[in-house]
């Protein structure tokens, strides 16, 4: 479960900085990226993190995730403060982004070794978790090959296979069908449905209101740092005054 | 432990790049040696094309001074010209139509006749190679500036001691190896000091800059490593591939000098004498964090940059800062002192210096470690400090 309480993240900007963010920030010396967000996550839903570019959405899953200390506010996954136990944060998370980020130089059994041991997980659980991934995502025929040399689909399941390998309580998910193929995207999709059925507690970002639509139970839409929508999906769609998701996201987001 | 488990993937991923590869084992191992060769090899033939080339000297006023112009004639390898008028002389000698003008003067025999000195001008380019054609024409004048003074004292009767007061006897104390280590010492340090530098520069740049760009970084920060075990991790291959760039660099000189042709056999044997086991091991225990300044530096930098490419451009100007005390260190006269020893890479290059030749004052060198460690410490330091920093990991 992930649980976050008033929740604000201030960068420092300098002088270049400010000038080229022009006027509003001429005389600030920070831009507040994340204005106190309180939201929720349980076990078995999908919350969908929903704004548009530079709205906060990474900068949020980033705290999530321990890569950035909050300026304000707290962040508790299953149980764990973000910033007195990060460690104890990062072993309950899995995180993907749109990014393959992957080592080129590296097998598919290589990169997935790797966050293993970083996970702390010993080698018949390893081997046995490893083996079922492989199985699931057909990877066998190029788990010695580099991963340079994959298509990016395999590359995508290999991704995968690495993000979930150490089976992670919580799953993040920072924009995962940025730049995807219509195929890839579905993989991801199916993969991010498959972690609510297994009760994980998933929170990812987009700004497709489609694939909200298609896999999300909770929604969050961020603009500007601050949430003006944080409800179930189905009461957002309650509420609706615009014919399509797309129209009733961009209507809101010209309103907020 | 987790920094194991890093350094342990950046292991293999760092050994499977061609470009660290050819820089850490190929280019110290086969460049230097062909380096080597191939300079010796220029070196040589130029000297033996100088020491065998036919001087062409022209005597103004051999009238005047007939035997000295004979004792010219029956030097090997001159050809004696007459028809070069005076006011070209100097046009000659710069168009290397000729290589020395001697110019007699008129009361010449006059003035050996009464004990007195003959006006001797000699006209020479002295860029030419190895400046032979002065020494060749000094050794005549000489010998036969010998036999006049040798004549003038049997004809005065006196002994050689009149004009030669004292009877200086030199006895150099200094052994071959700190001769050797003095002279040539310095030029051991300055390579592998450089290649210790170029070994770090490739992976630094990749394992911090290459990462981010990737988007890579965001994989390990999301693990349940730490940001120190991601710098030690990191920091760790980094060093690696510093010291082992560095010490195959100086096996590569090591085979270089060996398989030299001709090197005369007395050389050999002080090298050989010179980089023996004690003088490797202590070289490259001055090698190890002067590498680990290198490699937490250039991480730091490396971390800080945008990408790769501006990584190169931040990196790039520290390879004057590394090269210019390198090479301050191989300037005779510079010495391991109480200030030296505390400049990093200058105290290195001084440091390996009087190691090769055998003269080491430990109260020096004890500063030198602790400088390069204490040097290192703050690299290292500061290097977490950068990885610890949201500004500089997500700085875009």
């Amino acid at each position: 479960m992930i649980q976050v309480n008033n929740l604000t993240k201030d960068f420092s900007l300098s002088r270049k900085q400010r000038r080229e963010l022009g006027d509003e920030y001429k005389n600030s010396k920070t831009l507040r990226a994340v204005d106190n967000i309180s939201f929720e996550c349980q076990p078995g839903r999908i919350f969908g993190l929903l704004g548009p570019n530079g709205a906060g959405k990474t900068t949020t899953l980033r705290m999530v995730a321990t890569m950035l200390k909050p300026s304000q506010g707290s962040i508790s996954i299953s149980g764990y403060d973000s910033v007195s136990h990060g460690q104890k944060v990062r072993e309950q998370i899995g995180f993907m982004t749109g990014q393959t980020a992957l080592y080129d130089r590296l097998t598919p059994t290589e990169m997935v070794k790797y966050i293993a041991d970083l996970h702390g997980m010993d080698k018949n659980a390893f081997q046995k978790r490893k083996d079922h991934l492989f199985n699931v995502l057909d990877m066998h025929s190029f788990a010695g090959r580099r991963i340079a040399r994959l298509s990016s689909g395999m590359k995508q399941k290999t991704s995968i296979a690495r993000t979930i390998i150490h089976d992670p309580p919580v799953m993040v998910f920072d924009e995962p069908t940025s730049g995807l193929d219509v195929m890839t995207s579905r993989a991801i999709m199916d993969l991010i449905r498959s972690c609510r059925e297994e009760g994980k507690t998933v929170i990812f970002s987009t700004h497709r209101m489609g694939e909200v639509n298609q896999v999300c139970d909770d929604i969050a839409i961020i603009y500007k740092g601050r949430f003006f929508y944080n409800d179930t999906l189905d009461q957002f769609k309650e509420e609706m005054t615009q014919p399509t998701f797309e129209d009733e996201f961009i209507y809101r987001v010209g309103e907020a | 432990m987790k920094f194991l488990t890093i350094a342990k993937k950046e292991v293999i991923d760092i050994f499977r790049d061609r470009r660290t590869i050819i820089m850490m084992v190929v280019v110290p191992l086969l460049l230097i040696p062909v380096l080597l060769g191939t300079v010796f090899k220029i070196t040589k033939s130029m000297a033996e094309k100088a020491s065998e080339k036919q001087l062409k000297v022209q005597i103004y006023g051999q009238e005047y001074a007939p035997d000295l112009y004979q004792a010219f004639a029956d030097m090997d390898k001159v050809i004696i010209l007459d028809q070069i008028p005076t006011d070209s002389i100097q046009s000659y000698i710069q168009q290397e139509f000729l290589d020395v003008a001697i110019h007699v003067d008129s009361d010449y025999k006059v003035n050996i006749a009464k004990n007195g000195q003959a006006k001797i001008r000699i006209q020479f380019k002295g860029t030419d190679s190895f400046g032979i054609a002065k020494d060749r024409i000094n050794g005549v004048l000489k010998k036969f500036e010998n036999q006049i003074v040798s004549e003038r004292m049997d004809r005065l009767n006196l002994k050689p001691e009149v004009v030669r007061a004292y009877n200086i006897n030199y006895e150099d104390v200094a052994s071959r190896q700190e001769k050797f280590g003095k002279i040539a010492g310095g030029w051991f340090p300055y390579v592998f000091i450089i290649f210790g530098f170029m070994g770090a520069m490739y992976p630094a740049l990749d394992l911090g800059a290459g990462e981010k760009e990737r988007g890579t970084l965001e994989t390990i920060l999301s693990s349940p490593a730490s940001r120190l075990d991601i710098v030690l991790g990191k920091f760790l291959v980094v060093l690696l591939a510093a010291f082992l760039t560095a010490f195959l660099a100086l096996g590569g000189m090591a085979v270089g000098i060996q398989s030299i042709p001709d090197i005369p056999p007395e050389v050999l044997i002080v090298i050989n004498g010179v980089l023996n086991l004690k003088t490797i091991v202590l070289i490259m225990t001055l090698v190890l964090p002067v590498a680990a300044f290198f490699s937490a530096m250039l991480l730091g930098l490396s971390i800080y940059a945008r990408s790769f490419k501006e990584a190169q451009s931040i990196v790039a100007p520290l390879n004057i800062v590394i090269i210019f005390p390198a090479v301050i260190g191989t300037l005779p006269g510079m010495e391991l002192n109480a200030i030296t020893s505390l400049i990093p890479v200058l105290n290195v290059s001084l440091a390996s210096k009087d190691i090769i030749a055998g003269v080491i004052n430990p109260v020096y060198m004890a500063e030198v470690y602790a400088s390069l460690f204490g040097f290192a410490g703050l690299a290292i330091f500061w290097c977490v400090k950068m990885f610890n920093r949201e500004k500089t990991i997500f700085r875009s």
